[in-house]
């Protein structure tokens, strides 16, 4: 610190910042080069409806990636996300409506699943991706007993929520989307528990000496995890409109793409909220865009993925170069 | 003795510690008083590590007690007042050093807004140990120099309210010279406020400098206590077994006396304890040994051998390796033994790519006979003792036609019948013209060399002959400084 030191460049930026954020820059700038690659083919998206409506599919997805983040930020994956949030629905669209009492502790009691499998992982140590594969074949049962078919019809109050059209032009979906990951980075950057489970992920030998229970940390994750699911759970069945346990398996590997695509990383200890909702849109209006393009949808899941792979490819580059 | 008038801080009795059959304290009794620092020395298995463990909770002992400030239950898993800064390992990389502090300390921090308070008081603590660092608060560990990490693990463990005994280990195996000042003198500081200070350190003329008392291990007990002022380094190397080894002996003689009639079969060029240039060389058939304290750069010379890069290090192009750790890099668990034995030299014994099982039973059969593997060559690896999977696995090398062997130190927790049977083996090969370079952290088994390099920081603080191999040279040697710091 004395006045002789010669400064390098970056003084101003603590060391590693740069390196963490700037996969979340990237993902954000490919964001808004797609919305205004779109906007430009269809200006009609530039209104309040139009937002709405290109945006409106991503909610579920994006709140989903939130939890995947909060996992990953542990040090582990979920398999089981994408049928948990088709369980939600069926629940949502079934118990919810019809009885909302008991909707809610059958709400409350998959959270509570999803805090035992956490004790699971850590008392018998099996691999969360074995613990949470084997999980998502009970959401899908779980699912399938509360509703069979596709069907059952969202509870009004959530349907008066996607009709609402607040003021000053602001779409719904956006209001919704960042009040949940505003609520996940505060969650995650501003308190104890946020660091720890940020603690878990990175050195959970630092965080059994600071005096905090891997058991209790580990459960209070997942139950978080949970929780978010249920939260993205009820805006698809707001979207949909009703509830299908296999509407959406395939959130499962794309939020992850999410959480990796707004600098996450597999082996834990990075909460990347913002980066994660930026990856979350991207892969969602990826859709939208090739849709305009006029892409058969049978190549479009193709396309996507390679976009996926070497957006992954670029980032590994510059994060080699800024080290 | 000073200060007997004031109770000890902490009084530790007849504490043992055992891990299944393996004695790790055999029975320590100890006193930390307030208002001074220990010193606690002693070579590779001594107990230091376990002691400290100990000290501040993490382990409980198997018998005996220890009680601080008349305290002897722990809270969350550590004693009240007691902080121990870590050699490595406690702080978690990706998160930044506030967030570091405010893990460790949370309970003396604010519930909300936190990070600012967290910000405030690492950058003060920092600053007051260690003047000039240069580490922000909100810099993340991951990225700082070990150097730096060391700094925040030291400061981190100070930042505490009710701070009564700081446990230092290795504290500066990684900080530069004005760092190591300034950290024994925020030493002396929290030593004139009355704080007990425990500071364990291969650096002797550190502990001299800056302890009053120093207890020296040996075998998992303290064997004696010595005051600081009265003794000398000659006087701790003796009190853990060494013997006073003349400067000199050895030291840069490495090419001198090379049998010319044999060939170099590895050379690896090293720096002395004085930074000069020298090598460490085997010639075809002979066993080397890398001896000196665990971690000094033993591992980092086998690493070296085992890349070979071509320019850097001569070494026979066919080479086999045996892992130390045999639970994490050694075995196949779900294979047999004679899968499992015969894997390096599968390659060698097939036939245009197809495997020769005749050949490969024969291979297995010889080597579960020489080496008396108990259960037979199609007994499951995992079902053996720890013994004899170390058999099998040093076998698998010797099974290879690998001209040169790196061990190391295999032979760790391995009882002392097997023992034998191994270090005759190696005996055996390099007679038959393998060059064996062993790394072993117990000295006694540096006798089965023909030359021993004791390694100190990643330099060849001595080269030792035949019968100059004893435990006691190696001690000697292993906490060699600079040149000529030794006597």
């Amino acid at each position: 610190m004395s006045v002789t030191d010669t400064a390098p460049k970056l003084t101003t930026l603590p060391r590693g910042l740069l390196r963490r954020t700037m996969p979340c820059l990237l993902t954000l700038a490919a964001m808004i080069i797609i919305l205004l690659v779109c906007g430009t083919m269809q200006p009609l998206i530039w209104s309040q409806f139009g937002f709405t409506l290109i945006m409106s599919p991503i909610v579920a997805l994006a709140i989903g990636s939130m939890a995947q983040m909060v996992m990953m930020s542990i040090g582990d994956i979920d398999l089981s996300i994408g049928f948990f949030i088709g369980m939600i629905t069926a629940i949502s669209a079934t118990l919810l409506r019809d009885t909302p009492l008991i909707g809610v502790l059958a709400l409350l009691a998959s959270i509570l699943g999803y805090a035992l499998l956490g004790a699971l992982v850590e008392l018998r140590s099996v691999p969360s991706l074995i613990a949470t594969l084997g999980a998502s074949f009970i959401w899908l049962g779980l699912g399938l007993f509360a509703l069979p078919v596709p069907g059952g019809q969202a509870p009004s109050w959530l349907t008066a929520y996607t009709m609402w059209s607040p003021p000053l032009g602001i779409p719904t979906p956006i209001i919704t989307m960042v009040l949940a990951t505003a609520i996940t980075w505060f969650f995650m950057q501003k308190t104890r528990v946020g660091v720890n489970f940020r603690a878990l992920g990175s050195n959970p030998i630092a965080l059994v000496r600071s005096g905090s229970s891997m058991l209790g940390t580990r459960m209070l994750a997942y139950a978080t995890v949970g929780l978010l699911g249920v939260v993205a759970g009820l805006t698809l069945t707001a979207e949909i409109g009703g509830g299908d346990v296999n509407a959406v398996p395939g959130y499962t590997l794309t939020t992850i793409a999410a959480v990796i695509l707004g600098g996450g990383m597999f082996t834990g200890g990075r909460a990347v909220a913002w980066g994660t909702l930026f990856g979350a849109i991207t892969l969602g209006l990826l859709t939208v865009l090739l849709t305009l393009l006029k892409l058969s949808s049978n190549l479009q899941p193709a396309v996507q993925a390679f976009i996926v792979i070497a957006v992954l490819a670029g980032r590994l580059v510059v994060d080699r170069k800024i080290k | 003795m000073t200060s007997e008038d004031m109770g000890p801080l902490m009084r530790v009795r007849d504490v043992i510690k055992t891990y299944g059959p393996t004695v790790a304290l055999s029975g320590v009794t100890l006193d930390v008083r307030s208002g001074e620092v220990l010193g606690i020395v002693g070579h590779n298995g001594a107990g230091k590590s376990t002691l400290m463990r100990t000290l501040c909770g993490i382990e409980r002992p198997s018998s005996g007690t220890l009680e601080i400030e008349g305290r002897t239950s722990t809270e969350k898993g550590s004693y009240r007042g007691v902080r121990m800064a870590y050699q490595e390992g406690s702080l978690a990389p990706e998160l930044t050093v506030k967030e570091n502090i405010y893990l460790s300390a949370n309970q003396w921090m604010p519930k909300w807004r936190w990070h600012g308070p967290a910000a405030k008081i690492a950058k003060e603590r920092l600053k007051e140990i260690f003047p000039d660092n240069s580490i922000r608060a909100s810099d993340y560990v991951d990225d700082l120099p070990l150097a730096d990490r060391q700094m925040v693990e030291i400061s981190r463990a100070t930042i505490t309210d009710d701070l009564r005994l700081l446990i230092l280990d290795e504290p500066t195996e990684s900080l530069s010279g004005s760092a190591v000042d300034h950290l024994y003198d925020y030493v002396r500081k929290l030593r004139a406020q009355k704080l007990g200070i425990v500071l364990v350190s291969h650096r002797l003329k550190e502990i001299l400098s800056v302890c009053d008392r120093v207890a020296v291990m040996k075998d998992g007990a303290v064997v004696s206590t010595h005051l600081a002022s009265d003794v000398t380094e000659r006087d701790l190397f003796m009190a853990m077994g060494g013997e006073v080894a003349v400067a000199e002996t050895g030291v840069g003689s490495g090419g001198a006396d090379r049998d010319a009639s044999r060939p170099v079969a590895v050379q690896i060029p090293m720096k002395d304890i004085s930074g000069a240039d020298t090598e460490i060389y085997a010639s075809k058939g002979e066993v080397i040994g890398l001896a000196g304290i665990a971690g000094q750069g033993q591992e980092d010379v086998l690493a070296r051998l085992w890349n070979g890069v071509a320019g850097e290090v001569t070494v026979d192009a066919k080479r086999a390796y045996v892992p130390g750790d045999r639970q994490r890099s050694g075995i196949f668990p779900l294979w047999n033994v004679a899968s499992n034995l015969s894997i390096t030299a599968l390659s060698d014994l097939a036939e245009r790519g197809l495997r020769q099982t005749d050949k490969e039973d024969a291979l297995v059969k010889k080597w579960v006979n020489l080496l008396n593997v108990r259960g037979g060559a199609q007994a499951a690896i995992t079902g053996l003792s720890g013994g004899n999977q170390q058999k099998v696995i040093v076998a698998r090398a010797f099974a290879s036609d690998a001209d040169t062997i790196l061990l190391d130190d295999p032979f760790r927790g391995v009882d002392i019948h097997t023992k034998s049977e191994l270090y005759q083996l190696i005996r055996d090969e390099a007679r038959a013209g393998r060059t064996i370079v062993w790394y072993s952290s117990e000295n006694s088994e540096m006798r089965h060399c023909d030359r021993a390099y004791v390694l100190r920081a990643g330099r060849v603080a001595a080269a030792l002959h035949g019968a100059e191999i004893t435990d006691e040279r190696i001690i000697a040697m292993s906490f060699a400084e600079s040149k000529g710091s030794v006597a």
